[in-house]
């Protein structure tokens, strides 16, 4: 006989196949700690959501700034230049999206002393929830508990 | 820079490790590692004239 919590145990160890590994991950992406919920993973998903949103969010009240490929502020700039800080804020998902569709956060406030720690800020909070992504895609597949 | 290596240590630990407590000692680890290189590194560029 095997209680509840055991079975949901049991489930949480099986790994996913498929499609299953790459939908969880990409929606860790989407939201920070998402994947991680959706595998059960209460904690981790709390503390990545957490983490990765401050991080986010005090990027901004810094005075950080988010990239795009072809913002006014970038046109000078090489693509080569303009395109890593782009990839590094697009990690952070949901929120990227959400502030390019409302136009928030992508003036640059480079007379603050703080927007260089900001920027920063954001671009490790992308790259984070890349990481965070690979977890849950790892834990969906098996290869870590 | 403090705000910063809390952050990162708390998630480089959760991904990191396996059990809790090795993820508590790895984040441990990395917040430490953070701060202090960070202090070497701007009392390097303290005494950098140029």
């Amino acid at each position: 006989m095997v209680s509840e919590s055991q079975s949901t145990q049991i489930e949480n160890h099986e790994a996913l196949t498929g499609a299953g590994p790459w939908l969880i991950s990409l929606a860790g992406w989407l939201v920070p700690g998402l994947g991680h919920l959706l595998l059960r993973r209460w904690g981790r998903a709390a503390i990545m959501f957490a983490g990765i949103m401050a991080m986010f969010f005090f990027g901004l009240l810094m005075g950080g700034h988010l990239f795009t490929v072809s913002g006014p502020d970038q046109q000078a700039t090489s693509l080569l230049l303009r395109v890593p800080p782009v990839i590094a804020n697009f990690g952070t998902g949901l929120p990227y999206l959400v502030c390019y569709v409302l136009d928030l956060g992508f003036t640059s406030r480079a007379i603050l002393p703080t927007s260089e720690y900001g920027n920063t800020f954001l671009w490790v909070a992308g790259l984070l929830n890349y990481l965070a992504s690979l977890d849950a895609f790892d834990i969906a597949v098996g290869r870590k508990p | 820079m403090v705000l910063f290596a809390a952050l990162v240590a708390v998630v480089f630990g959760v991904i990191g490790k396996d059990t809790t407590s090795q993820r508590f000692l790895y984040g441990l680890k990395v917040f430490a590692e953070f701060s202090l290189i960070g202090l070497v590194i701007a009392w390097v560029f303290y005494f950098l004239p140029w």
